[in-house]
């Protein structure tokens, strides 16, 4: 149910979460407990928004239980966001921290291998 | 008085009396013997020395008799003075007995008391055994006439079964009362698996639970071979020629066992004599029959074999009929499933457990093939592979499998055109015929099905064309302007029917002109699917700038004339003219066009009406009418599977349609053809349905109202972007407004309602040159949001992005937002 805004790859040693489309109050509940469920005992984990085209609150808040729950465990994460879009722009307003965002896959690779 | 006639010798009345024919005896009234004859001497072989004065003649009898004596004999002679004919037994010296009779007179003084008894003996040796004789003829005609009654009773029961099972149970019963037998036990010939099996017993725990091959050395099987009475007389002879039975007879606690074979010989041929089956029964006791009892039992096997035969004959042809009703109804309850698949499950699934325990229908249809069985177990699945593969390649059917371990798994080819398209595997319940006994039904079976299956199979490959044709000539890609929004929705027929021709269409004639089209063919299937094609493509090439509705559907008509397949198809068309917000329409024989206006009920289009393309009997003038179209205004094409139901008149559709088109006049453009297909047909619907709504030009103000569903947020979104858009609002700004007025209607929705189905959130946004303003309304209850929840997060998200806003809070709750245009990024 959830494949058409999350789908699941490797990148390296860490696992890669790609979410797609809009991410809000409807969906975003759903898709958390998908990405808890299968990145459960990743090493690190990265999490590509470039393909969404909006995020809500509810969104923000999935993103941050996340970050939460990783840097608890000691998992290194980095927020792949792109250079603009919707969900730079809500993730700036919500003052994310600047260690979790880079803008490209290559770069959050090269990152978490340091 | 006569005189003695005088003898020609001297009779010495001494040696009269010793020698009499009969014995003398003289006894005082206690019975003490004074005076006994030579004759009685002899009789009884004692000396006179040993009884005169010494015995009395009680103490000659037996103990039986003695008493006798005392009750009876002595009370009667006391009071009669004399007793005849008293059957006594004598004990001779030897001991032996000697059956007598007796007379005897009592002599009394002239006091009248008891002198002497005198005392006449008759030898009834003779007599006695005569009447032994009689009495041993008498019971045993009395056996005899029991037994030849219970063996009438048994004949009559037996006339009366008029199955298999019913005869055993007659035949079973008939051994205890007519010989006397213990258990019995009934074995019938299985000739599909040549074999005996056990059917019933009167006593289950010495019936045999195995079936019992005809080869075998057992006592049944050699019975039901010879075809002859066998009886085991004794342990010791069981022992000799059947260790088995002998070990049963030991456990059971047997003396003799009698099998007798259960034979029926055909009229026409009375040698060739057929064992249907064999009757066993036992005594406790080594039991000796007797040749009358040995009679009765070989009829009982003659009665028994014939009503077997009747039996079988009368199971075949019950069978048979039931095999005919079983093949004509399932070739009925194929027909009525159009889809192969569903086919195949219905065969199977009428198969088990009626026919098999087990069937499995294959069809090498499609890249997956297709597969439904039914029951079990289901055997070795790469056996069966192997020989499906076999039955596939030969076409032979295989009605057992004598190499592998399945032996009554039967497959038999599916053929249609000559063609081996599949396979049906089944195997039949143990307790009932093989497979092979019923080639020629399973035969039957086969070829019915296969002909049931190709026939879906031919008709589901049409569907498929005509469904992927229809998809593509439908899938095109609507034309997208800033100026106008479209939803369409089509919704095939429900219970699997065939594609219709309905279709809808949309495209730009000029870059200002917008044409719509919603058309339906007559027709069902693959040529409607292709006429449809037809008339949108040339419905495509005649529109025209210049010409206009009424002058397109002219042409068509001309169209129709050469494409016989679209005459009476009927078509509602319009061309809107973008930049003057005007419309011209026609409808040929279609459903009138449904126009909502902003701040006005709905209307149908009632005019610029005429018949359907190439009607005969239908107005031919072609006429259109033309009307403004303010921004804002929306315009639904449809075709009558939305508002058609057989149990509602066509003009209450309309009111229907009318009331829904209404009540959803605020609701974002997308989804809502979907839900109106919901609401006015739902998912169990007789026709296909198709809808184009076209939202025209770019309302000033937007005027939304969802259900607290946060499931709509994404479609008021669709609408608003769109809108924003069309209104040329910056990215930047109409990416604020958006995240803004979604986080405004989740707030209403999870907090205001509390995630209540029923609350309903208004939303106006209006535009000008400088500024967006929204305005989110909801009826709920206003909860202040606790610090760092993540609502919070929320409302922060909207003062962030948004240049002013302001909560009111009274009945409900009313968050005002305004976003000035083109402002520079914070």
């Amino acid at each position: 149910m959830t494949d058409r805004w999350v789908t699941f790859a490797r990148l390296g040693e860490a696992d890669l979460v790609r979410l797609a489309g809009e991410i809000d109050l409807a969906n975003a509940p759903e898709i958390g407990r998908e990405i808890v469920r299968r990145t459960g005992r990743a090493a690190a984990v990265v999490i590509d928004l470039t393909a969404v085209s909006f995020l809500d609150s509810a969104g923000v808040r999935l993103l941050d239980a996340l970050v939460g729950d990783l840097d608890t465990q000691g998992t290194p994460i980095r927020l792949v966001v792109g250079a603009a879009g919707a969900a730079r722009m809500t993730l700036q307003l919500c003052a994310f921290r600047d260690d979790l965002l880079t803008t490209d896959l290559a770069r959050a690779a090269e990152e978490l291998d340091r | 008085m006569t005189q003695d006639l005088r003898v020609p010798w001297e009779e010495d009345p001494g040696d009269l009396y010793e020698n009499a024919p009969c014995g003398y005896l003289t006894t005082l009234p206690d019975g003490t013997i004074v005076k006994v004859n030579e004759t009685f001497l002899a009789w009884t072989g004692y000396g006179r020395g040993e009884l005169v004065g010494r015995r009395r003649f009680r103490d000659l009898l037996s103990a039986d008799d003695q008493i006798y004596h005392e009750t009876h004999y002595a009370p009667l002679l006391n009071m009669q003075n004399d007793v005849h004919e008293i059957a006594f037994e004598l004990l001779r010296a030897d001991g032996e007995r000697l059956p007598i009779l007796v007379n005897s007179t009592l002599g009394r003084d002239p006091a009248g008391m008891p002198r002497v008894i005198r005392t006449m003996i008759l030898n009834a040796t003779e007599r006695r055994g005569y009447e032994k004789e009689l009495l041993a003829a008498r019971l045993a005609a009395e056996a005899s006439e029991r037994r030849v009654r219970v063996l009438q009773r048994t004949v009559a029961d037996l006339a009366a079964a008029p199955t298999e099972a019913e005869v055993s149970d007659a035949v079973v019963r008939a051994p205890g009362p007519a010989f006397g037998a213990v258990s019995a036990t009934v074995w019938l010939a299985d000739r599909d698996r040549d074999q005996l099996a056990a059917v019933t017993s009167t006593d289950s725990a010495s019936m045999a639970r195995d079936d019992i091959p005809r080869g075998s050395s057992r006592a049944i099987a050699e019975v039901a071979r010879r075809g002859d009475l066998h009886v085991i007389g004794s342990l010791d002879e069981a022992e000799e020629h059947f260790p088995e039975l002998a070990v049963t007879m030991r456990r059971t606690d047997r003396g003799t066992v009698v099998l007798l074979p259960l034979t029926a010989a055909p009229a026409d041929d009375p040698a060739a004599v057929e064992v249907l089956g064999v009757l066993g029964f036992d005594f406790a006791e080594p039991h000796q029959l007797s040749d009358s009892e040995l009679g009765m039992v070989r009829l009982l096997g003659h009665q028994a074999g014939q009503a077997l035969d009747r039996a079988r004959l009368h199971d075949d042809a019950r069978r048979r009929e039931g095999r005919a009703i079983f093949l004509a109804g399932t070739t009925r309850a194929l027909e009525v499933l159009p889809r192969l698949g569903s086919r195949a499950r219905k065969l199977v699934e009428r198969l088990v457990p009626e026919i098999a325990e087990w069937a499995a229908v294959r069809l090498r249809v499609g890249e997956a093939g297709v597969l439904a069985d039914a029951g079990g177990p289901a055997p070795d699945p790469e056996r069966l592979a192997d020989r499906v593969a076999q039955v596939l390649l030969d076409g032979t059917a295989q009605f057992t499998d004598d190499d592998g371990l399945d032996a009554e798994c039967a497959v038999l080819p599916l053929v249609a055109n000559g063609r081996v398209f599949g396979t049906l595997a089944l195997r039949m319940p143990p307790d009932r015929r093989t497979a092979a006994a019923e080639a020629g039904f399973l035969t039957d079976l086969a070829d019915r099905a296969g002909l049931a299956l190709e026939n879906a199979r031919l008709h589901e490959q049409q569907r498929t064309i005509a469904r992927t044709l229809q998809r593509s000539l439908l899938a095109g890609e609507l034309p997208a302007d800033p100026r106008f929004a479209m939803e369409t929705h089509y919704q095939a027929a429900a219970h699997d029917l065939d594609v219709g021709g309905d279709w809808f269409d949309a495209f730009l004639i000029t870059p200002d002109r917008l044409a719509v089209v919603v058309g339906d063919v007559v027709g069902r299937g693959i040529d409607a699917a292709t006429t449809m094609g037809q008339l949108r493509s040339a419905i495509r090439a005649l529109a025209s700038a210049e010409a206009g509705p009424a002058r397109l559907l002219e042409r068509l008509d001309r169209f129709v004339e050469r494409v016989e397949s679209a005459r009476m198809a009927t078509v509602a068309y319009a061309e809107i003219d973008l930049a003057a917000n005007e419309m011209v329409y026609a409808c040929a024989g279609h459903l009138p066009p449904l126009l909502a206006e902003p701040g006005a009920a709905p209307r149908y289009l009632l005019e610029a009406r005429s018949g359907a393309l190439g009607s005969r009997a239908g107005r031919r003038a072609r006429v259109e009418q033309r009307t403004p179209l303010p921004p804002g205004s929306r315009l639904l094409l449809y075709t009558d599977g939305l508002i058609e139901r057989r149990n509602r008149r066509i003009d209450a559709g309309f009111e229907v349609l009318a009331r829904t088109y209404a009540g959803k006049r605020d609701s974002p453009l997308p989804g809502l053809t979907v839900a109106l297909a919901d609401m006015l047909v739902g998912q169990d619907h007789a026709d296909d349905v198709c809808l184009l709504c076209l939202a025209l030009g770019t309302e000033r103000r937007l005027d939304r109202r969802i259900g607290a569903d946060p499931v709509q947020i994404a479609l008021l979104r669709k609408d608003l972007r769109g809108w924003l858009v069309a209104h040329a609002v910056d990215d930047e700004s109409a990416e604020a407004v958006l995240l803004a007025c979604s986080e405004a209607v989740a707030n209403a929705i999870e907090h205001g309602y509390r995630d209540d189905p029923l609350g309903e959130v208004d939303i106006v946004a209006t535009v000008s040159p400088e500024a967006v303003d929204v305005r989110v309304a909801d009826q709920g209850v206003w909860a202040e949001p606790e610090a760092g929840g993540g609502r919070g997060r929320g409302l922060q998200l909207i003062r962030k992005v948004m240049d002013e806003v302001t909560f009111e809070h009274g009945a409900g709750t009313t968050v005002t937002m305004r976003r000035l245009r083109g402002r520079a990024p914070r």
